[in-house]
C-alpha cells in the first residue's frame, strides 16, 4: 500500500529520509539551543548584577562570565554538531 | 599521491598529526623569536621599575633623616640661643647693676668735692672777709683815735682784733 | 548571479582530501586544511620578527609603537595567565604553551574573514589535535608535579565506584574542548556561507562575517586558551 502511494506521488524511501534528516536537524538545533541560551543569559545577568555593585571587579567577572558561557555552550555545541552530522554526513 | 572528496566530520585523518607538527614548529619558533625575549624584557623592565621604586623610597628616607636631623639642629640651635639670650640678659642686668654701683659711687664722690669746694670757698671768703673787717676795723679806729700808732702797735692791735673776731664770728657764723 | 554561488554550497559539508601511499599504507590528509594552517604560522612569525624590534630598545626609554604594541599583547597574555593559573611558576612555565596556542587559534580563526582563505579550525582534526594536546600536556604536568600514586588515585576521588563517571568527564574535556571551538567556527562558516549564497551576496556577509568571523573567533580562541588553562591548572593542582 504505502508503496502505491509512493510510486504514484512519486517519492521514494530516499526522500523521506532526507526530510527526516532536515526536520531532525532543525528540531535539534532548535530545542538544543533552549537551554544554553537561558544558562548563557543567567550568567550574563549575574555577572551584570555583580560589575553594577563592584565596577572595579569588570574584567575579572568579564573573562569568568566568558568561560562560564562557553561550557555552558557546550550543550549547544553538541546539538549544532548532531545536526550538522545529520545534515552533511547521514 | 591522489585525491578524493570526503565529508567534514567522518573522517579523522592524519591531518590531525600534521597540525599538531606543525603547531609544535610553530611553539618552536615563536618561543624562540618571542616569548622568551618578551620575557626576559618583561622581568628586566620589572626589575627596572622596582629599582626605580627602591630607589625612590631610598632617597624618601635620607630625606626624612635629613629632615629629622634638620629639626635636631634647629631645635639644638633654638636652645643654644635662648641660653645666650639667657646669659647675654644676665651679663646685662650685672653690667647694669655695676654701673649703677659706679655711679652712685661717683655721684657720692662728686657730691663730697663739691662740699669740699665750698667749704673750701667759705675759709677762702671767711678769710677775705676776716681781712675787710679787719680793715675797716683799724681805719675805723684809727679815725676814731685819730692818732698816730707805730707799726708795731698797729700789727699787735691788728692781730688782737682778727683773733677776737675770729672767734666772734666762729661763734656767730658756723651751724 | 546565486548560481555562481551555487558550488559553494554543494561542497560546504565535503573537503577535498589528499591521498599519499606510502608503502601499503595510504595517508589521508586535508590539503587546505595543512595549506592554511601553515599561513597562519607564516603571519604569525612574520608578526614575532616584526614586534622583536621592540627588543631593541632599552627600558627607560620612551616606548615606540612596535614596543607598545608588543606590551599590550605580552602583557594582556600575561596578565590573563597569572590570574587563571594558581601558582605563579606553573604560569610563568606555561606562557609559551599558551600564548602560542591563542595567537595560533585566534589568527586561523580570523582567516575566514579573507576571501580564497579558510580556517584551519573548522576542521575537526585540527581542533581535536590541539585539545588532545592540551590534555596530554596536562596530565603529563599532573604525573610530574604529583607523582603517579597520588596521580592515579586522584581518579578514585571523590568515591572509588563512581570511576566510571569520572573517565567519561575525562573524556569529555578534550572532546568539548575540540567540539566547542570547531563547532562555533564551522557555524560561522556555514551560516555566512548560506545567507551570501541564498539570500545576499553582498554587504550582509560583511557584517556577519565581522561578528562571526572577527568577534566569535576572538571569543572563542580566548575560551580554548583559558580553558586550556583551566584544565591544566585543575590537574596539576
Amino acid at each position: 500500500m504505502l508503496q502505491e502511494v509512493q510510486s504514484a506521488v512519486g517519492i521514494s524511501g530516499a526522500d523521506i529520509v532526507l526530510a527526516a534528516k532536515y526536520v531532525a536537524a532543525g528540531l535539534c538545533m532548535g530545542i538544543g539551543a533552549i537551554g544554553p541560551a537561558i544558562g548563557e543569559g543567567m550568567a550574563a545577568s549575574h555577572a551584570l548584577d555583580g560589575m553594577a555593585r563592584q565596577p572595579e571587579m569588570r574584567s575579572a567577572l568579564m573573562s569568568t562570565m566568558v568561560l562560564g558561557q562557553a561550557i555552558t555552550e557546550t550543550t549547544g555545541i553538541y546539538s549544532l554538531l548532531i545536526a550538522i552530522v545529520l545534515l552533511f554526513v547521514v | 599521491m591522489s585525491f578524493e572528496w570526503g565529508t567534514i566530520v567522518k573522517t579523522i585523518n592524519w591531518t590531525l598529526v600534521f597540525n599538531l607538527v606543525n603547531f609544535a614548529i610553530l611553539l618552536l619558533l615563536l618561543r624562540w623569536l618571542l616569548f622568551k625575549p618578551a620575557l626576559r624584557y618583561l622581568d628586566k623592565r620589572r626589575e627596572a621599575i622596582h629599582e626605580h621604586m627602591e630607589a625612590a623610597r631610598r632617597s624618601e628616607e635620607q630625606a626624612a633623616e635629613l629632615q629629622r636631623e634638620r629639626e635636631r639642629a634647629l631645635t639644638a640651635a633654638r636652645d643654644e640661643i635662648r641660653k645666650m639670650i639667657d646669659e647675654s640678659r644676665l651679663e646685662g642686668e650685672r653690667i647694669l647693676a655695676e654701673a649703677k654701683q659706679a655711679a652712685r659711687h661717683e655721684a657720692a664722690r662728686v657730691a663730697e668735692d663739691a662740699l669740699q669746694e665750698i667749704e673750701q670757698q667759705r675759709e677762702t671768703a671767711l678769710a677775705e672777709l676776716r681781712e675787710a673787717y679787719a680793715g675797716v676795723a683799724v681805719m675805723g679806729a684809727a679815725r676814731v683815735l685819730d692818732r698816730e700808732i707805730n707799726q708795731d702797735d698797729h700789727q699787735r692791735f691788728l692781730d688782737e682784733l682778727l683773733s677776737e673776731l675770729d672767734e666772734e664770728m666762729l661763734r656767730t657764723r658756723t651751724p | 548571479m546565486f548560481e555562481q554561488l551555487a558550488p559553494l554550497l554543494d561542497h560546504l559539508g565535503e573537503k577535498r582530501m589528499a591521498i599519499l601511499h606510502l608503502g601499503g599504507y595510504s595517508i589521508r590528509f586535508d590539503v587546505e586544511a595543512i595549506l592554511m594552517s601553515w599561513i597562519a604560522m607564516a603571519v604569525l612569525v612574520v608578526l614575532a620578527l616584526v614586534l622583536r624590534r621592540g627588543f631593541r630598545q632599552r627600558v627607560d626609554e620612551k616606548p615606540t609603537r612596535t614596543q607598545a604594541m608588543l606590551d599590550s599583547l605580552i602583557g594582556f597574555i600575561e596578565g590573563q595567565l597569572l590570574g587563571n593559573f594558581s601558582s605563579q611558576s606553573l604560569a610563568r612555565q606555561m606562557f609559551p604553551f599558551i600564548a602560542t596556542l591563542f595567537l595560533y587559534v585566534l589568527v586561523c580563526n580570523w582567516m575566514s574573514v579573507i576571501p580564497y582563505l579558510s580556517s584551519p579550525t573548522q576542521d575537526l582534526n585540527v581542533t581535536l589535535g590541539l585539545a588532545l594536546m592540551v590534555y596530554v600536556v596536562s596530565q603529563v604536568l599532573a604525573v610530574r608535579s604529583k607523582g603517579g600514586r597520588k596521580y592515579l588515585k586522584g581518579f578514585l576521588e571523590p568515591m572509588a565506584f563512581l570511576l566510571p563517571i569520572t573517565l567519561v568527564g575525562e573524556i569529555s574535556k578534550p572532546l568539548s574542548h575540540a567540539f566547542r571551538l570547531f563547532g562555533n567556527v564551522l557555524a560561522g562558516t556555514i551560516l555566512v556561507t548560506v545567507v551570501m549564497v541564498k539570500f545576499a551576496p553582498v554587504l550582509v556577509p560583511s557584517g556577519l562575517n565581522l561578528v562571526f568571523g572577527l568577534g566569535f573567533g576572538a571569543i572563542q580562541a580566548f575560551v580554548f586558551a583559558i580553558l586550556a588553562v583551566a584544565y591544566i591548572d585543575v590537574a596539576v593542582g
